[in-house]
């Protein structure tokens, strides 16, 4: 069956629209309030998908499937779509209760090394002389740890994102690379998956786990990305187009997700 | 002889007063939502200094204000900003790019593991998230080590113990029986491991009324109840009202024009306006203005 692939869409929509297909049905997923376009990606596999999804959404959980379309809130403490809740995320049951882990996550980064580590601490060589004090880094570190597959999201692609040494790492990615980089550090093998930006979406090489091109955005080439990127990406020979959204996806995204349009800017 | 049970409830200065300079506070809630700002304001109106202050495990910019007003030595939190009012808040990241703040770098998991050890009165909790990052290297008391059991490398995150928790719920009764509205965030975790603990409230309410539903008590056995309506303005309070966005972005501008061009004029006014010249909770909320409190309903 040939898919009916959408004609007029944006970045954000395609990149929603790729988000979705990492979606298992059944899974528990961390809805951010934050990250539009993972939020929106993640609603449109529950909604077209993932029926049986447990979405953790603004510290409640619930399934969202009968609703018609989703009310637009900014904050993760917005209490309004808590309205929708079947339970309540209690935030310190984190190490009592391993039904509040996700098995999908999103990562957001100031930094990404070519092994996808990353960082949301700060840069600037020296801790106690930081040139620009980041956010911090929330429940990335543990929350990456425990899921089953986690993702690197940025929302622009450029030379001071992707770097060839973070200045600090808040999420460990796959620590110095090789077939067993993590292994040797102790941890399990449930590095970032994939890392995906305004440009493209990469992948881990397996051997080396070095970030590999995967697919660029329409509109996008090869010579785009690697002069944004500051190390060595590996390069196949063949790098295709990223998948575009079907139309039946683009319209559940416009009339049920993204009602407001902020995937349309 | 009549034997009364007594009634916990103080004012809002006396909260304060409890806080002294030197202590380790924490601060309840989570980031836009949730926060005891009548007891807060009333901290920064006494001057109080060096505090280690152990915000939620992901902070707002209540934390902002007590660190721009020069109350805060050192910081216990896995984030500090404002979501789309600002990715990173300005005032904490003028004190720590100029060196005048210590940040107990962690993220929200390391937090709750230094809670719980605190709660358990143990030296420490294990944790395996964080192995291979920098987290022991920037913030040198998580210490790595290795598992007795597995011989795995494993964190050990210390203890944090509060001298004093400060929350903000939907109600409370006169005796210290506390009742969120919502989930209470990571409230639980502060109470657990505080020596005291301090809940301001939107209501009190009857003793009769929380042994109608039993359930709904998120704590219990605090230390003092003060009563605050619209206490967590500017930020939201479940069931009440949401947080107010014109206000927050004023607050943010006034930060914003210390971290980026180092002036402390609009910061220092907005301290003037909304926190020093308000005597008290009840001041404050006529500066706000009806109008504008009774706009911030649920929809």
């Amino acid at each position: 069956m040939t898919r009916a692939y959408a004609q007029d869409f944006t970045t954000k929509e395609l990149i929603a629209a790729f988000i979705a297909h990492q979606v298992r049905d059944g899974e528990r997923v961390a809805v951010g309030a934050g990250l539009h376009v993972p939020r929106a990606g993640i609603l449109l596999a529950h909604l077209l998908y993932c029926p049986n999804v447990r979405l953790y959404i603004v510290m409640t959980f619930t399934n969202l499937l009968k609703e018609p379309r989703m009310e637009p809130f900014y904050t993760v403490t917005d209490f309004r779509p808590a309205k929708w809740a079947e339970a309540y995320v209690l935030h310190d049951d984190f190490q009592e209760n391993p039904r509040l882990v996700s098995n999908m996550f999103v990562v957001g980064a100031l930094q990404i090394d070519p092994y996808g580590n990353s960082n949301l601490i700060g840069v600037g060589r020296d801790y106690h002389r930081l040139s620009f004090r980041g956010p911090g880094a929330v429940g990335t570190t543990s929350m990456a740890h425990y899921v089953d597959r986690y993702y690197l999201y940025v929302q622009s692609h450029d030379r001071r994102i992707f770097v060839e040494k973070c200045d600090f790492i808040s999420t460990i990615g796959w620590g110095e690379g090789g077939p067993d980089g993590r292994r040797r550090l102790g941890l399990p093998d449930n590095g970032p998956i994939y890392c995906i930006t305004p440009l493209c979406i990469m992948d881990f090489e397996p051997r080396t786990k070095r970030m590999r091109l995967k697919s660029v955005h329409p509109g996008v080439t090869v010579d785009d990305v690697v002069r944004n990127t500051g190390f060595e990406l590996i390069i196949p020979d063949v790098v295709p187009e990223t998948e575009p959204p079907t139309v039946e996806e683009l319209r559940v995204l416009r009339e049920r997700i993204d009602v407001e349009g902020m995937l349309r800017t | 002889m009549v034997v009364e049970r007594r009634s916990l409830i103080i004012d809002e200065r006396e909260a304060a007063s409890w806080i002294r300079d030197g202590m380790t506070i924490a601060i309840g809630g989570f980031i836009n939502s949730s926060h005891p700002m009548a007891i807060v304001r009333q901290i920064i109106r006494r001057g109080v200094r060096d505090l280690t202050v152990i915000g939620p495990a992901s902070g707002g910019l209540d934390l902002d204000l007590l660190i721009g007003a020069g109350c805060v030595r050192k910081l216990v939190t896995a984030y500090m900003g404002g979501e789309h009012y600002c990715p990173v808040a300005p005032m904490f990241r003028a004190a720590v790019e100029r060196g005048e703040l210590q940040v107990w770098e962690c993220d929200e998991g390391m937090y709750y593991c230094a809670l719980r050890a605190a709660a358990q009165r143990l030296p420490f909790t294990p944790w395996k998230a964080g192995i291979g990052t920098s987290f022991p290297d920037v913030n040198p008391e998580i210490k790595v080590f290795t598992d007795p059991i597995k011989g795995e490398p494993l964190l050990a995150v210390p203890a944090i113990r509060p001298d004093i928790a400060l929350i903000y719920a939907a109600h409370a009764d006169p005796y210290g029986n506390v009742q969120h509205i919502g989930t209470g965030f990571g409230d639980r975790a502060l109470w657990r491991a505080a020596d005291r603990t301090i809940v301001q409230v939107e209501r009190i309410i009857p003793n009769e009324e929380v042994r109608k539903n039993p359930l709904a008590t998120s704590l219990y056995g605090v230390d003092a109840i003060v009563r605050a309506p619209y206490g967590s303005h500017p930020f939201a309070a479940p069931g009440y009202y949401i947080e107010d966005a014109a206000h927050l972005r004023e607050y943010v501008a006034a930060a914003t024009a210390y971290a980026k061009h180092g002036d402390r004029g609009p910061f220092e006014a907005y301290l003037r306006k909304y926190v020093l010249e308000p005597e008290t909770h009840a001041d404050y909320l006529e500066v706000i203005g009806i109008k504008r409190l009774i706009s911030l309903h649920e929809y």
